[in-house]
């Protein structure tokens, strides 16, 4: 009997205990963010700097050292650079990611030494066909990057590579090492 | 059994045939929490049987071990539990620096720690949020999950990810933590502890709640070891065994922190409810491991030196993690190539589907629910 | 209603001329028209909208904010696109039961609100037998109710309409009985005939009448959401154990309909609550004018009936669903047994308990009543002190 009575004076209290931090909530702040349209800024500005969104190219600075489609373990990277015979330059004929394979794992992106495979804060990719999917990056075959001795000087490159080794200077250095982008030709 | 007084088994004596009817719960079900599938066989809502089935979400992770390598594996072992990828991470990439030999810098250690209970509390989060909701509260869940978006962003600064996380490396972790991360997690922490109270005070101890978990499905120490029960299973029934403690690995040993077992305290030792408070508590636990870990964390590198072309020496490996859902095991063989001969994981939600068929006899329809959410069951993990 | 049609027919009234044996049933189908299309209807309708909103709120989230403003005219557009959705009636199913089944469900709701009050002349049928009335054509809901989980020829729509009949089948014994104390104080089963019993003030209020009567509101109130299949007490169609229960095969505008009448039957609740214990629509005499008058006693009984409304969505949100052989626990072991009680107490007190006693008592329980107010207030805000909040996480406006 004594049970009985405990019974109905716990389920009171304890629900009206409840009731009374549910009633808290309509204080409280909600913590939904909204649909994009209708917050302030792109929601894209706020993700953090390594975000893994869709994967992009700078060929400006693609050396054609293809540590990117080693790396992927989808092998949805597929390059194809040839040393042109007269020029002796690097000429990539093709740079395609297959965007519908990826899974934004970023072991790609880790081994590049210029940072010129990069995820980017864009993630929606939806389209209506699998054929979209596939990034076509090298309309037409271009020189690959030649990274220089010394410091880069070239006013068209420059900021492609400065934004490639920031990127770059996120990731762990092996042993600790903390010169960033240095190029292990691989 | 006896359910309220309703007694099956001389009902059906006495000429009151009912008939049994098979009720197919699953893959497709509300909470079966993932694609997981029971063929209940029910004397209208009491249950006789209830046999899993498993393998709707075979997606062959290990043997696809075998085709990509050891560094390309590890984005995959995100998948074996989605939930708490962090341990898998921290699986793969103890088991490879088992075969090689390698030593992992101090830091690194401390990264994976933390990275792994914040994890923890966000699968945790999980685990007793969706208890709420199969149970018809859904305002728990909710709250439960506002606190792990909380988690996931952190975690997102962290490694740019917030579910599939692949964070760790062979020798260490990809990276550092982000210049502010350690203030931003103690503030946080801060914030999430008085929270947990709150949490209890609006499900955990209301009347209703208890009275659907309190002596339901109990399982004694003696069956969960015999069942092969692991992680906050095993330890809400009575059993105090941790990975983490017991077979120390990582930066655990230099860490304070308790191993929450269940005490039957309301009810008896080993029903859905101790299970349930084990997970709670551990919440409250690995707040007090990363409260720790940021505050100690040295400086250093946090990534060995590891070949791009990384050959292990032939031979094999298994080390055993304490993932959000207990005791998990990596093995793999390697034969010297570039690529594992053979990996297996071990995982404790496969272990904890087999001794539903046992606890379930007798239980009604909608304890089925409660029961597979005690266990906190993630689907893919039981299939990989 | 006598009066209004006796006014309509009178020389110069709009219907002057036609006799009171026809204007009388003409009035009150066009009252209760009016009322289901222009009340019912747009009543379940708000309060699915605002229940989404209220839940939002409680669970840190926003809820519908896109139809209009601030999502006010989402139930339109869900009632259109079930409107426009395809009505599959499964192959193996009953067509004919299966048809009819939401059509009963809607029949039994809509029927009770010809018994429910509005003002204290506004009554679509102030029947002597009201609330009698009203507990008998809430059963007609559970045969559709069965019918849907029979007729569906599914075993989750089955149990779900097994597990209806047997609740709510259940619960109409505490519920009724609840009411019993209230009738034996008014000594009618009249709606209207019981709110003129009560008073404006709360010491007046059936309520606040005695501990008996207090019990018996709560009684009431939670056999009420029983029958309602409101949380706690959802598991006919329990989400997440029976999919969708008893409706696991509707879709479309049938499907629809079985939502109508449980968020449309919250509001009878509601009613009826306030109309045994809360004093339904009395106010202060404060005016002549009988407009003015009938404005008032309609915003105050919609007021205190839709307060109901907010708090079974209020509960819904907190709290977690009984099983069923708990339910059945819950009515047969502690309600009915409490309810009897309070019917006994409540007769005992009419003979035992002197006037100015009874008086003094009224006071003391609308003073307790008070008092578990400010507790509970002191409570939230308990909780919002422990919940360690920043002055930026507090936001006071229901607009987002």
């Amino acid at each position: 009997m004594a049970g009985y009575f405990s019974n109905i004076q716990e389920t009171v209290t304890s629900i009206f205990e409840g009731m009374s931090i549910t009633f808290s909530h309509f204080v409280r702040r909600p913590y939904t963010v909204q649909y994009p349209d209708r917050i302030p800024i792109p929601i894209q500005d706020t993700l953090p700097f390594r975000y893994r969104g869709i994967l992009e190219v700078d060929l400006e600075i693609c050396t054609g050292c293809l540590a990117c489609e080693r790396a992927c373990p989808i092998d949805c990277i597929v390059i194809e650079a040839k040393k042109d015979k007269q020029t002796k330059a690097m000429m990539l004929n093709r740079f395609d990611i297959d965007i519908a394979k990826c899974m934004y794992c970023g072991l790609c992106s880790e081994p590049c030494p210029t940072g010129s495979i990069h995820h980017t804060s864009q993630f929606e990719g939806a389209d209506y066909s699998l054929e979209s999917m596939l990034r076509r990056f090298v309309k037409t075959p271009v020189a690959a990057y030649k990274p220089s001795k010394g410091p880069e000087t070239d006013p068209e490159i420059v900021p492609f590579l400065d934004r490639g080794l920031r990127y770059l200077d996120d990731f762990a250095k092996p042993g600790g090492s903390s010169e960033p982008g240095e190029a292990d030709a691989s | 059994m006896s359910l309220g007084g309703f007694d099956v088994q001389v009902l059906r004596e006495n000429g009151f045939a009912t008939e049994e009817m098979t009720l197919n719960m699953g893959p497709q079900h509300p909470s079966t929490h993932g694609v997981l599938r029971f063929v209940v066989r029910a004397d209208g809502e009491v249950m006789t049987e209830a046999v899993p089935d498993v393998g709707y979400l075979h997606r062959s992770i290990e043997k696809i071990a075998e085709k990509v390598g050891y560094h390309g594996f590890m984005p995959y072992t995100d998948r074996v539990d989605y939930v708490a990828a962090m341990p898998c991470n921290q699986g793969w990439a103890m088991v490879c620096e088992k075969l090689a030999g390698i030593e992992v810098p101090r830091r690194a250690e401390y990264c994976r720690v933390i990275a792994c209970e914040f994890n923890r509390i966000s699968s945790h989060l999980i685990a007793v949020g969706t208890m709420g909701m199969d149970i018809g509260a859904f305002t728990p869940f909710t709250h439960a999950l506002r606190e792990r978006e909380h988690i996931n962003d952190l975690l997102e600064e962290l490694c740019g990810a917030r579910l599939t996380f692949n964070y760790m490396r062979i020798g260490g972790v990809a990276w550092d933590l982000p210049p502010d991360f350690a203030e931003k997690g103690l503030a946080y922490i801060d914030r999430f502890e008085p929270l947990i109270d709150e949490y209890n005070a609006l499900i955990s101890f209301n009347k209703i709640y208890k009275e659907r978990l309190i002596n339901v499905a109990v399982i004694t120490g003696e069956e969960a070891i015999n069942y092969n029960l692991v992680g906050p299973n095993l330890r809400g029934s009575g059993v105090d065994f941790d990975v983490r403690r017991d077979i120390p690995y990582s930066i655990y040993p230099e860490l304070q922190f308790d191993v929450p077992v269940g005490h039957g305290e309301e009810g008896t030792l080993g029903d859905c409810f101790d299970r349930y408070m084990v997970r709670i508590r551990e919440i409250q636990e690995s707040c007090k491991i990363i409260r720790q870990c940021l505050q100690q964390i040295p400086e250093g590198s946090v990534l060995a030196k590891i070949p791009r072309k990384f050959k292990p020496p032939v031979g094999d490996a298994y080390v055993r993690i304490e993932s959000a859902r207990g005791d998990m095991g990596w093995y793999c063989v390697s034969d010297g190539s570039e690529y594992p001969y053979r990996v297996k994981v071990r995982t404790g939600s496969f272990t904890a589907t087999s001794i539903i068929e046992q606890v379930s006899r007798g239980l009604m329809i909608a304890d089925l629910i409660t029961v597979v959410a005690s266990f906190d069951l993630v689907a893919p993990e039981i299939d990989r | 209603m006598k009066d209004l049609v006796l006014s309509l027919i009178a020389e110069g009234g709009a219907l002057a001329g036609v006799p009171f044996s026809l204007a009388a049933p003409l009035v009150m189908v066009a009252f209760g028209a009016l009322v289901v299309f222009g009340f019912v209807l747009p009543i379940a309708g708000i309060t699915s909208w605002l229940e989404r909103r209220v839940w939002a709120r409680i669970q840190s989230r926003i809820g519908p904010n896109r139809v209009g403003p601030q999502g006010f005219l989402q139930w339109l557009a869900d009632g259109l696109k079930n409107l426009l959705k395809e009505d599959i009636i499964p192959s193996a199913a009953d067509k004919w039961l299966f048809s009819l089944a939401p059509y009963l469900v809607v029949v039994g709701f809509i029927a009770t609100f010809a018994a429910v009050p509005f003002t204290s002349s506004l009554i679509i049928a102030d029947l002597n037998i009201g609330i009698l009335y009203i507990t008998a054509v809430t059963g007609i809901v559970v045969v559709g109710v069965l019918m849907a989980g029979w007729s569906s020829n599914n075993k989750w729509s089955l149990l779900g309409g097994i597990r209806s009949a047997a609740q709510i089948v259940s619960y109409e014994i505490p519920a009724g009985l609840s009411v019993f104390p209230i009738v034996l104080l008014t000594g009618t089963l009249s709606m209207q005939g019981i709110i003129r019993a009560q008073g404006w003030a709360p010491w007046d209020w059936f309520f606040f009448y005695n501990p008996f009567t207090f019990a018996a509101f709560f009684v009431f109130f939670v056999a009420a959401l029983a029958e309602g299949n409101r949380t706690p007490f959802d598991i006919p169609e329990a989400e997440s154990e029976l999919v969708a229960g008893f409706c696991t095969e509707y879709s479309g505008m049938r499907y629809l309909l079985f939502f109508l009448e449980e968020w449309g039957n919250l509001y009878v609740i509601g009613a009826i609550v306030t109309t045994l214990f809360l004093g339904g629509w009395q106010v202060p005499a404060f005016t002549d004018n009988p407009m003015l008058l009938a404005v008032a006693q309609f915003g105050t009984f919609f007021l205190k009936a839709y307060f109901f409304v907010f708090v079974a969505m209020w509960v819904r949100a907190t709290l977690p669903r009984v099983r069923v052989d708990q339910l059945m626990t819950v009515c047969w072991k502690y309600m009915v047994p409490i309810a009897i009680v309070n019917m006994l107490g409540t007769a005992a007190w009419m003979l035992f308990v002197p006037e100015t006693l009874g008086r003094l008592v009224q006071f003391g329980m609308t003073g307790l009543g008070a008092v578990v107010v400010v507790v509970f207030f002191r409570r939230v805000r308990f909780h919002l002190r422990r919940a360690n909040l920043k002055p930026s996480d507090y936001y006071y406006s229901p607009i987002i």
